[in-house]
């Protein structure tokens, strides 16, 4: 599973960033401002990811 | 994942790096925050041997699902609220300013790190024991963990053994701080005092009950490998070696209690830039006179945590059984130029 967990991730980042949606219909924000205003209107946590670009 | 707000960030250029303080030589790490920034974990976290050692797609669910716990207790107000660090932004630092910003240059994670401690030698302020040697390796003082379980112990070995650690305690703190996952316990573990500090404190929870050890620290239980860190404050110097044993150093006339240590691999770039003139299998006993330091035990360590990069130093050195001196000029390991 390990050797398995970096690619995963990896192949996820490859998709474009801007407001990304991969294969789980999964939304990924690239601005830290408008997940923070979307997590005070929507009441969630936020799942913050740093990563070196590919 | 679907019941957080999901961000990505590639770019460090604003990034406020007084709250996101961590070791910047991870290649992923990731935060459970809330609206109001309080952060709730990290996740993350590495050894010198890879960068996913303790990186687990199970242990990421368990980390996901207390995070969506504690952001229930937050909302109930059961959890208090953290004090927020002193903002900081990579703009302050003039020289990865002049190094990136105003070359339209990614501004990456290693490079804050990198440019915090070229400022820090700047201003003399540096250290390389707490600001190079970050993140000890809990190994070193017998702590291996069940990673998909996330802080369960596996095997509790040496100096967590002696303390009364066993398998399958859950770590739930440390020096009082509570921790959630390995990335937190390494980042909180790194706040150690490596001079002062001669224990440290770990909360368990064992079959549900909480217990407090107390683990004594070994000597160097800060040192880890740091070549995978291509940092600009480390010397280059271009050789590894092993500490000699207290019977090899009697054997060849050496202090018991000296930092000797035997050359065992020399590095091609040393050569090219000729560095050193050391061989394999050379005994390096003394640096500039220098035989005995408290903190190291050999004399490579010793170069690497006294040395400013480009100084250059005499050497002691034991070559088939004579006393030789030789020069070494060390290098430092420029990225952007």
């Amino acid at each position: 599973m390990r050797a398995l967990f970096l690619p995963a991730l990896l192949a996820l980042a490859a998709l474009p960033l801007a407001a990304q949606q991969d294969d789980d219909s999964l939304t990924w924000l690239d601005s830290y401002q408008e997940a923070l205003r979307e997590a005070k209107a929507t009441g969630k946590p936020i799942f913050l990811e740093y990563r070196c670009e590919p | 994942m679907s019941q957080y707000v999901l961000v990505r960030i590639i770019r460090m250029d604003s990034v406020d790096i007084g709250l996101f303080e961590h070791d910047r030589n991870n290649t992923l790490y990731f935060y459970l925050i809330n609206s109001d920034e309080q952060i709730y974990m990290r996740y993350g976290g590495r050894d010198s041997i890879a960068p996913d050692t303790y990186l687990n797609l199970e242990s990421l669910e368990v980390a996901l699902k207390q995070g969506l716990d504690l952001h229930e207790k937050y909302k109930r107000g059961e959890l208090a609220k953290a004090a927020r660090t002193k903002p900081a932004f990579p703009k302050e630092l003039p020289l990865l300013v002049e190094r990136t910003f105003a070359r339209n240059q990614c501004v990456e994670c290693h490079l804050i790190g990198d440019f915090q401690n070229l400022h820090r030698e700047k201003d003399k302020t540096l250290d390389k024991m707490t600001h190079l040697y970050r993140s000890p390796d809990i190994k070193t003082i017998g702590i291996h963990l069940d990673v998909p379980k996330g802080l369960v112990v596996k095997e509790a070995k040496v100096a967590a053994a002696l303390a009364g650690m066993k398998a399958g305690d859950r770590i739930t703190s440390v020096n009082g701080t509570p921790v959630v996952t390995f990335g937190d316990l390494q980042h909180f573990y790194d706040k150690t005092d490596r001079r002062q500090a001669k224990t440290v404190q770990f909360g368990v929870d064992r079959e549900g009950k909480a217990e407090m050890l107390t683990v004594a620290l070994p000597p160097r239980w800060w040192w880890t490998d740091v070549r995978y860190r291509q940092s600009s404050v480390e010397p280059r110097i271009y050789f590894d070696s092993r500490p000699l044993t207290e019977a090899e150093k009697k054997d060849r006339g050496l202090r018991a209690d000296g930092f000797a240590c035997e050359v065992t691999r020399l590095d091609s770039f040393g050569t090219m830039m000729k560095s050193h003139s050391l061989q394999v299998g050379d005994i390096v006993f003394g640096v500039d006179g220098v035989e005995k330091d408290d903190d190291v035990n050999t004399a490579e360590l010793y170069m690497k945590l006294k040395l400013t990069p480009g100084d250059i130093v005499k050497l002691d050195v034991l070559r088939d059984g004579k006393r030789i001196q030789s020069a070494l000029t060390s290098f430092r390991l420029s990225f952007r130029k």
